[in-house]
């Protein structure tokens, strides 16, 4: 029977009051799971700090951090959202390029390095944010810089 | 019978001296051990960087969830209110808990 349509007795069966007044509007980031991976170590880069910020308040408020966190959760989300917008104004075509890969790839970083490079390279020029991954060892090349992706299938994963 | 064994007739045995293949084995196998632990250095550093890539992501998921959660429950609130002329407290406790069932208003609110 999966030809049956679901039956609603409702069009939007979610609740859309807005938040009262008294709480300062934020615009929400949305944008979907691509974008955001290929943007993530440089929100990590510009936003670590509000993120600790909020994950740190979340942990002490024992169970009411949603409603006493709210403040440092608007600086993240607007940290978030700037680093988005930055990223759009001024390197659109290298991130369209890196997350439409990635969406092409079943979201695996290592298919997308040749993009994943451009982008970076116009980011830290533009932006000045770099990827770095924490924890990794120092003697040898972090994983997203070795010329050649052993894992990857495709000619964009390798510099030809 | 020993018209079938090469000892007895003193005929020379065939290929190399056994020593060579045994070498020969550890060559393959090394070579194999050698790109297996390549690829596995690799993808301990694949996984590392995607497990970062998500925790920057954290954050900014989890504050915009809870702020949709903290509005929908003031919005209960406010129904409730509305519809019972007091907020009541379910759990005796002052933690967020959330909602096992969502209630939804009978029309779309603007």
């Amino acid at each position: 029977m999966a030809a049956r349509q679901p039956r609603f007795n409702q069009a939007v069966l979610i609740d859309t009051t807005p938040l009262p007044e008294s709480i300062p509007k934020v615009e929400e980031v949305g944008a979907s799971s691509a974008p955001l991976m290929s943007a993530s170590y440089f929100i990590g880069a510009r936003c670590k700090a509000y993120n600790d910020d909020y994950m740190m308040c979340k942990t002490e408020a024992h169970g009411r951090g949603e409603f006493e966190c709210m403040k440092e959760g608007r600086k993240v989300t607007r940290c978030a959202a700037s680093v988005i917008d930055d990223i759009t104004k001024n390197c659109l075509q290298e991130f369209r390029n890196h997350w439409e890969c990635l969406e092409d790839n079943n979201q695996q970083l290592w298919q997308c390095r040749k993009w994943e490079w451009n982008l970076n390279g116009c980011v830290f020029q533009k932006l000045g944010l770099e990827k770095k991954i924490p924890g990794a060892p120092e003697h040898e090349t972090p994983v997203h810089l070795r010329r050649r992706q052993i894992y990857s299938q495709n000619e964009k994963g390798v510099i030809t | 019978m020993s018209q079938f064994n090469t000892r007895e007739r003193n005929l020379p045995a065939r290929g190399y001296r056994p020593g060579y293949y045994l070498l020969g084995m550890f060559a393959i196998m090394g070579y194999g051990w050698y790109k297996y632990i390549k690829g596995v250095r690799e993808l301990n550093e694949l996984g590392r960087e995607k497990m970062w890539s998500r925790i920057h992501l954290i954050p900014m998921l989890q504050a915009e969830n809870d702020r949709d959660q903290v509005r929908r429950y003031w919005a209960d609130q406010d129904r409730e209110q509305e519809l019972m002329g007091k907020k009541t407290k379910i759990y005796h406790s002052d933690r967020f808990v959330r909602p096992t069932y969502s209630i939804t208003p009978t029309n779309i609110s603007k």
